[in-house]
């Protein structure tokens, strides 16, 4: 039967089996109630009574008659008339049911049994429900200690390390409280169906713990009524269904809203389901996380009983406890897991770090499998795969990450991981080679179409369902009404085995995937540009060994290619037999000049080399007695020649080479002395104050008198074998004075250069950096 | 043996630091018979007063190393074919330098040849002579003047 020929209006005790579909049923207007209470059902503005249970007459005595269209007080009395009233005007009864008083109904059948009255409003509507109060003897906690118990659970709660640990002390809270037979947190999975996550009960029942229902055992409008409501009682599974009168409100004209009613009639179908259970009374309460049906808290017992309003009350009261607290709780749990499993991925990650590669994530202590909880864990790089654990082979994981490229290209909400829990289903290339990874969850490290992938696989989870019962077995059966839904009849331990199916990624492994290619993206972005730094550098060093290499070819080849000539000519002198003449003789001299210029040209080549290779000696070095040694050194080549080595503050100490230091001042020195045609020859050596409130001194010069050098040179002056004048200018040299000066300041991290006016003078600057020490007076 | 030096045949520029290889460049010039003057310029600078500052001078070529003291002759080669006056001046580079960019650098920026020097000196002297014969005999030099006779005229190392 679908919605649309629905009976209207409806009473389950009239159409509640021959319902085709549990989701179709109207659970919020049932038009009955259970009969251990009676109801009545009120215009708002003048409390006259619209709608009441067709068992008033069998309860009370009185006639239908004298209830319906009768004032309030007429029918309750005037005292509970009075206090409902009061409670109206001083309460908030939309949709919350409130106790107001206990008192006998004034009437000849039941003026001796005490009474408790709940009201609330729903619909624009007044609902008075009237129920049997507590008897000495029933278990009921009476208000004054319900704080202290209350109290008690919170605590007990909070304690909880754990969500299972949690829901165990949630459940056998609960039964404390209500003494029913048994007291489960029922939870729903991601497909709606429910497991029992704890179950508290008497000790001679089995325990139902780990046992799974599927979604059709709570239908849909169950559920949103659930999302509603703090708390459904039904106290006696056989108790009958009473009616209400008239079935349609005279004032709205549609059926009475029960949804809030502790005494709505139960749909047949679940009064079956729990009779087929051997259950005979339940208290349900709803666990909601965020708006969302997170799970139940589902009580038994197996004998009818009372469940009067305080008990009830207490029960909700713990529901919504529970309910606030599920989340903390749940919180926690994640908490202590992510950083299990965060401490595990920066671990991975450092020691991948460290090695330059990835081997770490699969074959490192720990590695991925010590995090996320999987089965196996393959991890690409460049295309190549390792693998830790169960999971598919080479071939097979090139051809998923594939697919996994295209899937991934297809999500249009941008995700980053991929979590799978029936990759069979999913991915259709090899499923039967791949029944070691049912579960997936991926990732791909770099934003490349071929990009590297990191994946965990979970196995398939084979034995996991536990149903309460066979959930297949629910069918139609022929009743006293024809063809009706029943619900299953048998409720014992029935394994199901579902194949391809792996235990699915929790919010918090998702979470952690994606932190974990946050983190290596930055490591391959890191790596990209050490690489792309290397690669630059090492172009750069090829490039130069070349030029180096070429330059240094054609230089020593010009001495070879005079000596040559020379000893041709002699050759040829030879030959013609004629003897030695003072030509042949220069012609022998100019020899020996050119030997020596090219073994002249071979030190400055090794020396220029070895400066480059051999690793730096730093100490603190008086750069004042550095500059002495050099001018000591030059002694001899400076000689003769009039010269005034000027240092006008003294120079600091500082980390450096000393050898290597001495050498840029001595040959710094040395070309100030040199290239200098002025008859009072003028050196200054010194240094610059830090700028920017640096404290350390690192900018040293050399100042002289000289020639100058026109700045369009300012790089040439620095490159090997390079000379600005003709062979014999100045002195004669190599050219390697400040091709060495410049690589030993770049050893010291520093670079050279200088500022020069033709004719006037140069003046040379360096800089030495690193381990820098502060400036002394020395 | 050694030819007369001719005021009526255009100078050949040569720019080398080197003096030993201007002296080899002058046996080359003997032994090929030229009567064009051998002027010598020792760095780019001196090249440069002799092409610029005298602009009178016509030079049937230069011949230029290109691993000058300061200034390199790649530098010198380029300020020449950006001269109004000298940038048809056929460059004939002789250099100790095997580096293929200096070598397409110099093609590059408008060199008519690349020569390496070598270290033998009869090889040296052989190529030079070579040179010498190439481009005064059989290259048709710039500047040449071909209309009277419709034909190349008689090569001016001719006597």
């Amino acid at each position: 039967m679908s919605r649309s020929t629905l009976p209207f209006p409806y009473s389950i005790k009239r159409h509640g089996v021959s319902l085709s579909n549990c989701d179709d049923e109207p659970v919020q207007t049932p038009g009955c109630i259970q009969a251990h209470g009676l109801l009545l059902a009120l215009s708002l503005d003048d409390l006259i009574v619209r709608q009441a249970s067709e068992h008033w007459p069998q309860r009370t005595g009185l006639a239908l008659n004298q209830v319906l269209d009768q004032p309030l007080a007429a029918v309750v009395g005037p005292d509970a008339a009075q206090r409902i009233v009061h409670a109206m005007r001083t309460e908030v009864l939309e949709r919350n049911a409130l106790y107001v008083l206990t008192a006998p109904l004034p009437h000849p059948l039941c003026q001796d049994v005490p009474m408790d009255f709940s009201v609330h409003q729903a619909d624009g509507v007044l609902i008075v429900e009237i129920e049997p109060a507590s008897r000495p003897g029933d278990t009921v906690v009476t208000d004054s200690d319900y704080y202290s118990m209350v109290k008690t659970t919170l605590v007990r709660l909070k304690s909880a390390s754990s969500l299972s640990a949690f829901c165990d002390i949630a459940a056998n809270e609960v039964r404390r409280t209500t003494g029913l037979d048994r007291v489960m947190i029922y939870r729903f999975h991601r497909d709606e169906t429910g497991e029992v996550i704890a179950d508290a009960h008497r000790s001679d029942l089995s325990s139902w713990l780990g046992l799974r229902y599927p979604a059709s055992d709570i239908p849909v409008p169950a559920r949103a009524i659930f999302k509603r409501i703090g708390v459904r009682p039904l106290p006696d599974v056989d108790g009958a269904l009473m009616e209400i009168v008239p079935l349609l409100n005279p004032v709205t004209g549609r059926q009475l809203d029960m949804t809030y009613c502790a005494l709505r009639g139960a749909s047949v179908m679940y009064t079956d389901y729990l009779r087929n259970m051997g259950v005979a009374a339940t208290l349900t309460m709803p666990i909601l996380r965020d708006g969302r049906l997170w799970g139940l808290i589902a009580c038994h017992h197996y004998a009818p009983i009372v469940l009067p309003y305080t008990l009830r009350a207490a029960a909700e009261f713990l529901g919504q406890v529970t309910s606030l607290e599920i989340a903390s709780a749940e919180g926690r749990e994640h908490l202590e897991y992510r950083l299990k499993l965060e401490a595990a991925h920066h671990a991975v990650l450092g020691q991948a770090l460290a090695d330059g590669n990835y081997a770490a994530l699969t074959d490192g202590a720990p590695s991925l499998l010590d995090g996320i909880d999987a089965g196996g864990v393959a991890v690409s790089e460049n295309g190549q795969w390792s693998m830790a654990g169960a999971t598919p082979d080479v071939q097979q994981l090139t051809a998923l990450a594939a697919w996994l490229t295209l899937h991934s290209a297809r999500l249009a909400d941008g995700s980053t991981v991929i979590a799978l829990d029936d990759l069979g289903r999913e991915y259709s290339g090899g499923v039967d080679s791949i029944d070691c990874c049912s579960g997936l969850l991926a990732f791909p490290v770099s934003q490349r179409s071929h990009g590297d992938w990191v994946i965990w696989f979970r196995p398939e989870q084979l034995q996991t369902f536990q149903w309460g019962g066979n959930p297949y077995e629910a069918g139609k059966s022929t009743g006293e009404h024809g063809t009706r839904l029943t619900p299953r009849q048998s409720f014992a331990v029935w394994q199901e085995e579902v194949r391809g199916r792996a235990e699915p990624w929790k919010p918090v492994e998702i979470e952690a995937a994606k932190n974990l290619r946050l983190l290596m993206l930055d490591v391959v972005v890191a790596r990209a540009e050490q690489l792309a730094a290397l690669n630059t550098d090492l172009v750069r060093s090829n490039d130069e060994l070349d030029a180096f290499a070429y330059v240094a070819g054609h230089d020593l080849k010009e001495p070879l290619r005079g000596i040559h000539k020379y000893a041709h000519f002699l050759l040829e002198e030879t030959k013609a037999g004629r003897p030695l003449d003072a030509h042949g003789r220069e012609r022998i001299d100019a020899m020996l000049r050119l030997t020596v210029r090219m073994d002249s040209l071979l030190d400055a080549l090794l020396h220029f080399s070895r400066v480059g290779r051999l690793s730096l000696e730093r100490q603190p070095i008086a750069l004042g007695d550095v500059v002495a040694e050099a001018t000591d050194m030059l002694g001899a080549s400076l000689l003769g020649r009039d010269i005034d080595v000027q240092i006008p503050r003294p120079l600091p100490t500082i980390s450096c080479d000393r050898i290597r230091v001495r050498e840029v001042f001595a040959n710094l020195i040395s070309n100030a002395a040199k290239y200098n045609d002025k008859p009072q020859r003028q050196i200054e050596i010194g240094y610059l104050d830090p700028v920017d409130g640096a404290d350390v001194v690192s900018t040293f010069y050399v100042r002289d008198n000289g020639i100058g050098i026109d700045t369009k040179h300012s790089e040439r002056v620095f490159m090997m074998f390079k000379r600005l004048h003709t062979r014999d200018a100045y002195g004669g040299g190599s050219g390697a004075g400040l091709a060495i000066v410049k690589k030993l300041v770049e050893q010291h991290n520093g670079h050279s250069w200088f500022t020069s006016e033709v004719g006037v003078g140069t003046t040379f600057y360096f800089t030495l950096i690193g381990a820098g020490m502060k400036q002394s007076g020395a | 043996m050694t030819p007369l030096v001719r005021s009526d045949l255009p100078p050949i520029l040569v720019v080398d630091d080197s003096d030993d290889d201007f002296d080899t460049v002058s046996i080359a010039a003997r032994r090929a018979g030229i009567g064009n003057l051998l002027v010598h310029a020792v760095d780019a600078d001196a090249a440069r007063r002799l092409l610029f500052a005298v602009p009178g001078v016509d030079y049937a070529f230069m011949l230029l190393d290109c691993n000058l003291p300061g200034e390199d002759g790649l530098t010198l080669l380029e300020e020449v074919r950006r001269h109004p006056q000298r940038r048809t001046l056929p460059v004939i580079v002789l250099t100790a330098s095997i580096n293929p960019r200096d070598r397409d650098a110099f093609y590059a920026a408008g060199g008519n040849a690349y020569h390496v020097k070598l270290v033998n000196f009869e090889e040296g002297l052989a190529n030079l002579e070579s040179i010498f014969r190439y481009w005064l005999t059989h290259v048709v030099l710039p500047g040449a003047d071909t209309s009277s006779t419709g034909k190349p005229p008689c090569p001016r190392t001719c006597p």
